[in-house]
């Protein structure tokens, strides 16, 4: 084998520098990142994708480096978006990312010859690296030895070996990045054919040096895809002369051809022959024929029918924990942010000022960090089940049907967290590889009736739904209850089935993934991103979502209510007049007030009235508040609460006929308008931080409206002629 | 004697012979270590397959596993 002499640089960490995490998924990248980093960590979109930028800093030898944790690829023939911000930040061609000054290789050692396709595709870029072994104890387990020193000696780069899982592996890594330093190892290690180099360097010479901006050291990677693939279409960039580009690369593949080889194989047949090669002298592999542990797991969890059972019951115990978890939390901080308003409001004078920070700013901030419990909560389950490799097996098992729906095996955890919140279910689509896969589980994932529709659906069921048996101890009310849920599910499963038919590049990508083999995660990786999933939602969202609370508080508060003249007399010649009274007053002929009367006649055949429709406007800051706004509106004092209002709505009559103004009707069209319509901010302003554009939350939000319109709509009618006639 | 992957059964070794999918499937194929020549056991066969090729682990489903040639090595254990 090549046995040469390291070209070793140590004078590179003397000054700040950028160092770059490179490898295929799951080999512990993220967890060295987070090791490296642990909370000086900064995860952003890169401008106009979707592929998030993970950036934090580190500190070896007094020396302050940035460290950037690169999307995981298995090539460099960057097919996915992501693939390619690696790809062009290593060559350097890449706006939005700073070149790195040196590597850390990253490669999984018990998988060492798939690792080492990517790593053999980076070192032909000729950048200063270290290569990083981990998970040596699967490795271990499964009698693979690796001599670290024969791997160097091969591929001309140090070497080392760690332990992903142990805290100290940040301190290896800095140690042997002080001790032994990163080597520039030499391109083409993997001894391509001469018809291959020859070809390579036909197309660099003939067409790629002339017309393109490539670094030359790029330059034979593109070559080389560019042979595979055959064509330009894929590409990400605007060549010049590509009629010439093509010609030239189809000679050369008839050159290839001629040569006997395959021109789409021979560059992975030829550096995995080399890799295959080169291992015998660094690799030991014991022959074990027992079952592995990962073997026996997945005898039941990836079984056909064992399988999504299981599955089942991970998200039963997953979702009830969250659910039971979260709760005390969320009403702790409930309850902070009340007193935090009580006290502000009475240490400022009472006006505008007060009422801004208490209605609007602390009530909004409030609304942002309500979530937090519920978000962190569903991330830690999700990267600690991701960190066992059982994600992957889920995503298997569920894959069959989801796909017959139009989604991805990918899209049940998301969903599921949907009936939580759509929040922590919108962010955790991140794990859906494919796009479009992704934007439709996005698109739907609002209809899962989330925990705060409960209390819509809890006040207009007590209200109007009759408390009849309907068999054994089922109830009319546990019915509708129940088929709300169902209806949410089968919302989500239509609009996925009518979607997957809009959106364009409906190519199905096959499922074909990586098993990872079961493993113990890292903790502190799993806390520290979960920490920072919750840190992304505060910060991203939340500023939209204050910035929107604040116009709902201007909109409720003006024009300010002046309690004097006919309507104070009005109300004092009845009784006392209170401060509920007063905020009643206030709200109704408020901008909001004004709003709900102006579109009563648009909500009229859904069985609304101007009341609802204040409610409909106010309940945008989070659907919850829809029974806070009715209750405000019927001036109900708050020790009464819900029994109160479900009194006033029953007794409510129509000041013309004499009627009950709200019946089962209306009560089973706003709640199916609940169910469907987007009305909610924070999920808003997720997705907009999630496509990284206004345009999907916008759409979004446009196609829910008009299908819970027509939906509330067609409810009432039915409802009017069958149930009621 | 050349199969499809879906006709393999639990445990049987393979020799993958041709793919015979789309080129963008068959570049993640090769990426992830299933090349033409390749051996690899059928750890799982349920319409879906999971194929284990030298260290790596690959879940592939049905209509893709259809496109994948191979040559049994040796009949099951």
């Amino acid at each position: 084998m090549n046995n040469q002499t390291l070209n070793i640089q140590k004078d590179l960490l003397r000054q700040p520098s950028t160092i770059a995490l490179v490898g295929n998924p799951n080999t512990g990248k993220s967890t060295i990142f987070n090791a490296l980093t642990g909370l000086r960590q900064k995860i952003a979109n890169y401008p106009g994708i979707t592929v998030e930028r993970k950036m934090g800093t580190t500190i070896i030898n007094g020396v302050l480096h940035k460290v950037i944790d690169l999307p995981g690829a298995y090539s460099l023939n960057h097919k996915k978006a992501d693939e390619r911000i690696t790809y062009e930040t290593l060559i350097g061609s890449f706006d939005h990312e700073e070149k790195p000054d040196m590597l850390l290789m990253v490669v999984d050692a018990s998988n060492l010859e798939r690792n080492l396709f990517l790593a053999s595709q980076v070192m032909d870029l000729q950048i200063p690296m270290l290569m990083v072994l981990t998970m040596s104890d699967i490795a271990d387990e499964r009698g693979i030895q690796i001599q670290s020193q024969q791997l160097s000696d091969t591929w001309g780069v140090p070497v080392i070996s760690i332990n992903a899982r142990t805290k100290q592996c940040d301190t290896q890594i800095k140690q042997a990045l002080i001790e032994q330093g990163v080597a520039t190892p030499k391109p083409f290690q993997w001894k391509p054919s001469t018809p291959l180099r020859q070809a390579v360097e036909r197309l660099d010479k003939e067409w790629l040096s002339k017309h393109t901006q490539l670094p030359e050291r790029a330059r034979p990677i593109e070559a080389l895809r560019l042979l595979a693939e055959g064509s330009l279409e894929d590409s990400f960039y605007q060549y010049s002369e590509e009629g010439k580009a093509k010609k030239l690369i189809e000679e050369l593949q008839n050159f290839l051809e001629d040569q006997g080889e395959n021109p789409t194989a021979a560059e992975v047949v030829q550096r995995y022959r080399f890799i295959g090669d080169s291992s015998e002298s660094s690799v030991t592999k014991e022959v074990r024929e027992q079952q592995t542990w990962t073997d026996r797991l997945d005898n039941v969890l990836t079984h056909r029918v064992a399988g999504p059972v299981t599955f089942i019951l991970v998200l039963l115990i997953m979702f009830q924990s969250i659910f039971s978890w979260a709760t005390p939390f969320m009403d702790m901080i409930d309850m902070l942010f009340i007193e935090l308003g009580a006290f502000v409001g009475n240490q400022l004078p009472a006006g505008l000022l007060n009422s801004l920070l208490v209605d609007g700013v602390i009530a909004g901030l409030g609304g942002v960090v309500i979530f937090l419990p519920q978000i962190i909560f569903l991330f830690l389950f999700i990267y600690f089940l991701e960190g066992t490799g059982y994600m992957a097996r889920a995503a298997f098992v569920m894959d069959g049907f989801m796909t017959k729906v139009g989604l991805h095996g990918r899209s049940v955890v998301p969903l599921m967290s949907g009936f939580a919140c759509a929040i922590p279910g919108i962010m955790a689509t991140r794990t859906i590889e494919n796009w479009r896969d992704r934007l439709i589980t996005i698109m739907v994932l609002p209809f899962m009736a989330c925990s705060a529709r409960l209390p819509v659906y809890a006040v207009m069921i007590a209200a109007f739904v009759p408390d009849n048996r309907v068999i054994g101890f089922l109830t009319l009310q546990g019915v509708v209850f129940f088929g709300l849920y169902l209806f949410g599910i089968l919302m989500a499963v239509g609009s996925a089935a009518v979607m997957k038919r809009i959106f364009p590049t409906g190519k199905p990508t096959p499922f074909l993934m990586e098993l990872p083999p079961y493993k113990w995660p890292n903790v502190s990786s799993v806390v520290i991103q979960s920490l920072e999933r919750g840190k992304i939602f505060v910060t991203e969202a939340g500023k939209i979502i204050v910035a929107i609370s604040i116009v709902l508080w201007f909109l409720a508060s003006f024009p300010t209510y002046d309690p004097t003249g006919s309507d104070l007399a009005a109300v004092d010649a009845n009784e006392q007049m209170s401060e509920q009274m007063l905020s009643t007053l206030q709200l109704n002929q408020s901008y909001a007030g004004t709003f709900g009367q102006w579109i009563e006649p648009a909500i009229e055949p859904l069985g609304f009235d101007w009341k609802i429709g204040i409610g409909l406007l106010t309940s945008f800051a989070a659907r919850e508040v829809m029974v806070g706004t009715l209750n405000t509106i019927y001036s109900i004092e708050e020790t009464e609460e819900q029994l109160g209002l479900i009194e006033r709505l029953r007794s409510e009559k129509d000041p013309e006929t004499g009627l009950p103004k709200y019946t089962l009707a209306t009560a089973l069209s706003l709640m199916i308008f609940f169910a469907i319509a987007m009305q909610c901010m924070s999920t808003l302003a997720i997705v907009k931080r999630e496509t990284n554009s206004w345009k999907w939350p916008l759409v979004m939000f446009g196609y829910m409206t008009v299908l819970a319109y027509f939906s509330a709509w067609i409810t009432y009618e039915w409802a009017n002629a069958f149930l009621l006639g | 004697m050349i199969i499809p992957l879906t006709t393999t059964k639990i445990g049987e070794q393979v020799r993958v012979s041709c793919l015979n999918c789309t080129s963008e499937d068959t570049c993640r194929l090769q990426e992830l270590g299933c090349v033409e020549g390749a051996t690899g056991t059928v750890v799982s066969n349920q319409k879906n397959i999971i194929l284990q090729v030298g260290e790596c682990r690959l879940a592939i489903t049905h209509p893709l596993a259809m496109n994948i040639l191979v040559e049994p090595v040796s009949k099951k254990k």
